[in-house]
């Protein structure tokens, strides 16, 4: 038995340690907000948060992240409303919007980290978050307006 | 057309829809532990994305929406939502022809219940088909509610107007929801509805205008439902083990012993497909999709495989070639003057060249996956993003040995398109694992290498093209001889229409070479390669044919003109005369090639073509498409700026400038999301994606080795609409096709090497350069 | 004739005589008497301040992790270590009566803890540090003792046999390894030194028993006076030097030093990792602020003078300038890799985040060996690892062996100046099969 807090809320997971994060986030937990890409850690749209860092759930053992807290695309804001959140719809960010949680969850770790991000920063560490609509342009343009939301706040 | 050639003469299964066991589309919004049944419609706009559904009495003037007693406005949506925001873009047709707020409208994708007819998403039809008849249903509520208005206050209906849900008239105004409120039941005929007035343009107040597009919260919050999100209760999972050939493979044996005692490890199944749609597929489940991965991997299968096991992309392409060689192959277009043999006789000087394009895969970012059951009506249920349900579901049919009837589709959202999902072969290996569990729900997932293994991809494709000048190195005729493998022709051959020589070709296949030039004499010959057809199912992938015909095309305009010493942009637009089998025609290609050239033009402007000063090695280069076809072209002009680093090979790509015309333009910020996206498309595969047939499989199956366009890429992008009243036409596709030739042309303009295979990569560009 | 002895028989015979002397003389030093067992309920009282010292003492040694078998009990033993010359399942040690130490007397416990040797008087094998702990002070012993006896949980668990080849397994002989190998006389201060290096030393030398890792073992297996602290191999992975030789971008500093072996982690080197990461979580970070920093002083001692705030300045901002990103990136395999599977989670900006860690100052990139390299990149750094709560996934499942081998050259040869690594591929196609087990595969 794997012991997560995933979104603030203590969870208990009866899966093999080896199982992905990613599967035992969408299919023991429920939680489907997070996605399935590319399953080689290489698209991004699996990115949930581990102790506040962007990572990779598709190639990240449960056994690895056993004690650990998690934040899935559902608990990063509690009204839904995060600053890029914000800028995402005012931008109108997604297509598809499959790779969007984790582009999300993505750039919510690289603001933390690079608060006011030049867009080689937003390139660097974006690059690995592939969206196949190919919305980059905005993703970028709505990072650089979250960071500035943020500073404001 | 479309339409009607493919309307379904099945029975009624619209009571289905109103069952409310439709899955949802979006998820309510508890956080945690989600996992009842749906419950929902597939209602995008509501607070929570439950479906608010409607209130109390309700009045539908037609098929494609209702209107309840509070006002609000549930738009039928048949096409399906892969981030076009589709639906908002219908409903706001219908909302703005009805004179309603847009914070009361919503949206419900329908099932594939019979009497929505066809339904298909994709060809970049969707706006332009919806348009007519949502106008018209939005003018048959406005009139409706008004003549009941009227009739309520004894005045003239003409003394009464309506406006934001509201009609007022003889200083009394009343609601759209209160007349619902009081019993309305009057219903349009085909023959009435074509009678209503519409709205002149000038009226729109919303077609053209920025709105909160209904999708979008839900793709940032999580909430969004996909296939691969569907949750069925009992549902068992299901992971395929492919076999070496796409076509011809069959099973010789199974040994399961090595998953056999492994946690949640239920059963492996050869699939028996009467439908012939996945010969060869075994099915391994589990009780979870882990479970059953894990499984998989431990599931020792032999095969018997097809006859094209050992085939490569050089034998389709040494095929292609073959086949353009020979004469008597290939459709002929309808292109008016087609004895392009006495143009050649007669000319003084030709030009010929061949491109070629590798194989291309959709990768899109939601794997193929659906979910299959049977309900307790004995339906079998489909839940699953798909774009053509209507091409699939007689294969589902026959798969189940069911009638039609008895099988319907649920559509999610497509995480990702770009034509994959026309084909919806993979809804038939989850039907049948269901079938042979009694009919018990099996979500049925392909991994990432699986999705890639079973994709339908771009075919590769081969083509030779020619021209002929005359003395005065004016073009007299011009040759297009393409051969590829032909999506249309093995998956729905009967939709071919046959070229003047009564030889069916696939339209989507040699859409382009149908150009808008004036060329004297013009041949254009679409050839099947059937080595292709053998070896893979070539697919529809966003914009099709058009992504490698006007890369020759235009490229080929651009070798021309520098042939004859002229400058390409004056070149083209020399050619861009719009008379004749080029005049364009109403409604859809009203202007025909003025209104290309005027693109070109704009674009060569914008992009200061003819004089940018530029540093060595650096170039702009342009093209213009037409998209997606002649008979509803969006049109385009493109220019593309590079640098080449001659040491290396690499091209940075700078920047990209894109003017459209694609006549009434209904969601301006949606147009330019499709814009940006088809163009970076465009230079994804320009040069950077692509791959070979190897033994009869795709060689790239994850991005390891597959290496679309990231972030990174991105270069800066202008984009401009032509602005224009007429009829609007699709924008999903053209954007694509433009890149790739003007990057080509802005290589050559840069460093004086010609390349002509796609994708364009460094090790090619030092080659041709090392040559040169 | 009177027969003569020849001279060689005369020989011969003197050599018996000084072998029969040599073997009895050896018995005798190698014989140690049984300590009596304590008697059941006759544990002295001790003070709590005596056991807390003792919980501390007891995790900077890491008694814990090599007493504790995965998934068993605490101070059970049966926690296997690879020697190189075999096996060895580690002992018992909670106070259980039958299969524990319950009826060692603090003598008896003391005598292992100095001499090797068990209350029966059996030499104990060299993997238990006893030359480390010989140089603690008895309270510190005594400390141990009292936490062991007091706070852990006695459990019935034998243990399992060595699986040492003969003659290996005979433990007579071990006294003599003692003989050539060991110094087991208690740490000596330096009246040269601070009192806080002198603490640091004391501490190093003693319970932390860092050089049993971190100083390379002669062929008999015992630590090398003469190379002290100059890295070595342990259980595949790299410990890296402590010395001036260390390999990294950046010099140690003493607080360097301390924050990493309080956190698991410091911006200007990396992670604790492997065996490194319960050195850290399960043992250092016990001790007390001052003891840490004592640790830290002795060891940035150890590892030379720190660097220049320029001279790090511009190592870590030539680093940030070699990460940021390329458009050609995608022309080369291991940069394009880097690009979309590494540089999310280790790129920085202008500061270098914690939670970030950059590359080109980080230890293994620069070390001799791959190894530590190769091991992250296959199972990558679990929550129990480097900074609290924070992971890095594996890609065991997602990368070949080439193309990990491409990731990590292009690091390398992109990030320092060291010479490519030799064979990497297949070292790491080695490290992947040697490390199966950790996956359950």
């Amino acid at each position: 038995m794997i012991k997560l807090k995933i979104n603030g809320r203590d969870v208990q997971v009866d899966a093999e340690p080896d199982t992905p994060l990613l599967w035992a986030i969408r299919d023991e937990v429920g939680l489907t907000g997070t996605k399935f890409g590319c399953g080689i850690g290489m698209c991004g749209a699996c990115t949930v948060h581990v102790g506040g860092q962007a990572t990779r759930s598709c190639i990240t053992t449960l056994a690895s992240v056993d004690g650990s807290e998690i934040t899935t695309i559902e608990g990063l804001n509690p009204a839904n409303n995060h600053p890029l959140q914000a800028a995402w719809q005012a931008l109108r960010v997604p297509q598809c919007g499959y790779c969007q949680s984790g582009q999300i969850m993505q750039a919510a770790a690289l603001l933390n980290d690079i608060p006011n991000p030049s867009d080689d920063d937003i390139d660097a560490v974006m690059t690995g978050n592939l969206c196949r609509c190919m919305t980059y342009p905005r993703i970028r343009q709505a990072v650089r307006q979250a960071a500035a939301a943020k500073r404001e706040v | 057309m479309f339409k009607q050639k493919f309307s379904k003469k099945t029975g009624d299964l619209s009571q289905l829809t109103r069952r409310g066991f439709l899955v949802a589309m979006t998820a309510t919004g508890a956080m945690f532990g989600f996992r009842g049944p749906a419950h929902a419609a597939m209602t995008l706009s509501s607070s929570e994305g439950l479906p608010t559904g409607t209130d109390g009495e309700t009045f539908e003037p037609t098929l494609w929406y209702g209107i309840d007693q509070n006002g609000q406005v549930n738009v039928n949506i048949i096409r399906a939502e892969m981030g076009q925001h589709v639906g908002t873009a219908i409903a706001r047709i219908l909302a703005d022809e009805l004179e309603v707020n847009w914070q009361d409208v919503q949206i419900t994708h329908v099932d594939s219940g019979e009497k929505w007819g066809l339904m298909v998403t994709g060809g970049s039809w969707s706006v332009w088909q919806s348009w007519p008849i949502y106008r018209q249903a939005g003018a048959a509520g406005r009139t409706a509610l008004i003549a009941a208005a009227a009739q309520k206050w004894g005045i003239d209906p003409t003394e009464c107007q309506a406006r934001g849900g509201v009609i007022t008239g003889g200083g009394k105004s009343i609601s759209y929801g209160d007349i619902v409120a009081t019993g309305l039941s009057r219903r349009f005929s085909e023959d009435e509805l074509k009678a209503l007035p519409l709205k002149p343009n000038s009226e729109f107040r919303l077609v053209g205008k920025d709105v909160t597009a209904l999708d979008i919260a839900n793709k940032t919050n999580g909430q969004a439902i996909y296939g691969i999100d569907a949750k069925i209760k009992g549902m068992v999972y299901g992971v395929p083990l492919l076999p070496p050939t796409r076509i011809g493979s069959s099973v010789v044996s199974i040994d399961d012993s090595g998953a056999e005692g492994m946690k949640g490890y239920l059963k492996t199944l050869p699939l028996d497909d009467p439908s012939g749609t996945v010969p060869g597929w075994v099915v391994v489940l589990g009780t979870s999709l882990m479970a059953a991965k894990k499984a998989a991997q431990q599931v020792v299968v032999n095969w018997r495989a097809g006859d094209t096991a050992a085939v490569s992309e050089d034998d389709i392409q040494a095929h292609a070639r073959q086949l353009i060689d020979d004469p008597n192959v290939g459709a002929i277009l309808d292109t008016g003057n087609t004895d392009t043999a006495t143009a050649f006789e007669q000319s003084s000087s030709s030009l010929e060249a061949e491109y070629t394009t590798s194989t291309v895969l959709h990768f899109q970012l939601e794997p193929v996956n659906a979910t299959a059951f049977r309900n307790d009506e004995g339906v079998w249920e489909i839940h699953t993003g798909n774009q053509w349900q209507s091409l699939i579901l007689p294969a589902l049919a026959k798969a189940l040995a069911v009638a039609e009837n008895k099988v319907i589709m649920r559509t999610y959202m497509l995480g990702g398109g770009f034509g994959r999902r026309l084909n919806g072969d993979y809804a038939v290996p989850a039907a049948l694992a269901s079938k042979a569990m009694g009919g018990k729900p099996v979500k049925l997932v392909l991994f990432r290498e699986d999705d890639a293994l079973f994709d339908s991809p771009r075919s590769p494709s081969v083509q030779k093209l020619r021209m002929a000048f005359d003395q005065q190195k004016s073009i007299i005729g011009m040759e297009h001889h393409a051969a590829a493998g032909w999506p249309t022709q093995v998956m729905v051959p009967s939709f071919m229409p046959k070229g003047t020589n009564g030889v069916p070709y696939d339209p989507f296949a040699i859409d382009g070479a149908d150009h808008w030039y004036s060329v004297g004499a013009q041949l254009v010959r679409p050839i099947s390669n059937d080595l292709a057809n053998r070896t893979f199912r070539p697919g529809w992938l966003r914009s099709v044919g058009p992504g490698w015909t006007h890369f020759a095309v235009e490229s080929f305009m651009d070798e021309a003109a520098h042939k004859i010493g002229a400058n390409p942009l004056t070149f083209r637009l020399d050619h861009l005369i719009a008379e004749g089998y080029n005049a364009g025609s109403a409604p859809n290609a009203v202007g025909g090639a003025a209104r290309q050239a005027a693109v070109l033009k704009r674009v060569a402007t914008l992009s200061n073509y003819n004089s940018a000063e530029l540093e060595k090695d650096t170039a702009i280069g342009i093209a213009t498409t037409f998209g997606q076809s002649r008979t509803m072209p969006t049109w385009v002009g493109g220019a593309v700026k590079v640098h080449v680093d001659r040491a290396s090979g690499v091209v940075n790509v700078q920047k990209v400038w894109l003017v459209f015309d694609c006549g009434t333009v209904i969601d301006p910020d949606g147009a330019r999301a499709q814009c940006e996206g088809a163009a970076l498309w465009g230079l994804s595969m320009a040069l950077y994606e692509g791959t070979r047939i190897e033994n009869s499989n795709v060689r790239d199956r994850n991005l390891n080795t597959y290496t679309p366009l990231r972030m990174i890429d991105t270069p800066e992008m202008e984009i401009e609409f032509i602005e224009s009243t007429e009829a609007p036409v699709g924008l999903g596709e053209p954007g694509t096709t433009v890149i790739a030739p003007a990057i080509a042309n802005a290589i050559y303009n840069a460093v004086g090497v010609r390349m002509r295979h796609l994708p364009i990569s460094p090790n090619d560009i030092l080659a041709a350069l090392s040559e040169s | 004739m009177k027969k003569r002895k020849s001279f060689f028989a005369k020989w011969l015979g003197r050599i018996f005589w000084v072998l029969i002397l040599g073997v009895l003389a050896y018995s005798i030093y190698a014989y140690n008497p049984s300590i009596e067992p304590m008697a059941a309920n006759s544990l002295p009282t001790y003070d709590p301040a005596v056991i807390e010292r003792g919980r501390q003492m007891a995790a900077a040694g890491y008694c814990a992790v090599c007493h504790t078998e995965q998934g068993g009990a605490p101070y059970a033993g049966n926690y296997a270590m690879e020697t190189g010359f075999g096996t060895i399942y580690s002992t018992n040690i909670t106070p259980d009566r039958e299969q524990g130490i319950g009826r060692w007397s603090e003598a008896a416990f003391t005598r292992a803890m100095r001499e090797g040797v068990d209350r029966e008087g059996r030499h104990l094998f060299p993997a238990f540090p006893y030359n480390h702990f010989a140089k603690m002070s008895e309270q510190d012993i005594v400390a141990i003792y009292a936490y062991i006896m007091t706070q852990v949980q006695p459990v019935q668990v034998p243990q399992r046999n060595n699986e040492l080849p003969f003659p290996l397994n005979w433990r007579y002989l071990q006294a003599g390894w003692k003989l050539i190998s060991v110094d087991l006389k208690p740490y000596q201060p330096d009246p040269e030194k601070s009192a806080l290096w002198n603490r640091g030393a004391y501490l190093v030398e003693g319970v932390t028993h860092c050089g049993a890792c971190h100083t390379p073992r002669n062929a008999v297996g015992a630590e090398r006076n003469s190379d002290k602290f100059e890295g070595a191999i342990i259980d595949d992975w790299v410990a890296p030097a402590l010395s001036a030789n260390n390999e990294s971008s950046l010099t140690w500093s003493a607080a360097e030093f301390s924050e990493y072996l309080k956190t698991g982690a410091t911006r200007q080197h990396g992670v604790a990792v492997g065996p490194m990461a319960p050195v850290v979580h399960a043992g250092l970070r016990e001790l007390s602020d001052k003891d840490l920093t004592a640790i830290g002083i002795y060891l940035a001692d150890s590892a030379g003078s720190a660097d220049s705030e320029a001279t790090s300045a511009a190592l870590i901002a030539a680093s940030l300038e070699q990460s940021k990103p390329r458009q050609s990136h995608r022309w080369d395999t291991g940069e394009r890799l880097y690009a979309t599977a590494c540089a999310s989670c280790h790129y920085n900006a202008e500061q270098i985040a914690l939670g970030r860690p950059e590359l080109g100052i980080n230890s293994a990139i620069h070390l001799k060996q791959p190894d530590n390299l190769i091991h992250v990149m296959l199972d990558g750094v679990d929550n129990q690892d480097g900074i609290a709560g924070v992971v890095m996934p594996g890609f065991r499942d997602a990368l070949s062996d080439q193309e990990m081998a491409l990731i990590a050259a292009y690091v390398r040869s992109s990030r320092t100046d060291k010479t490519p690594w030799p064979e990497l591929q297949q070292k790491i196609t080695e490290i992947r099969k040697s490390t199966q087990y950790k996956r359950g595969n």
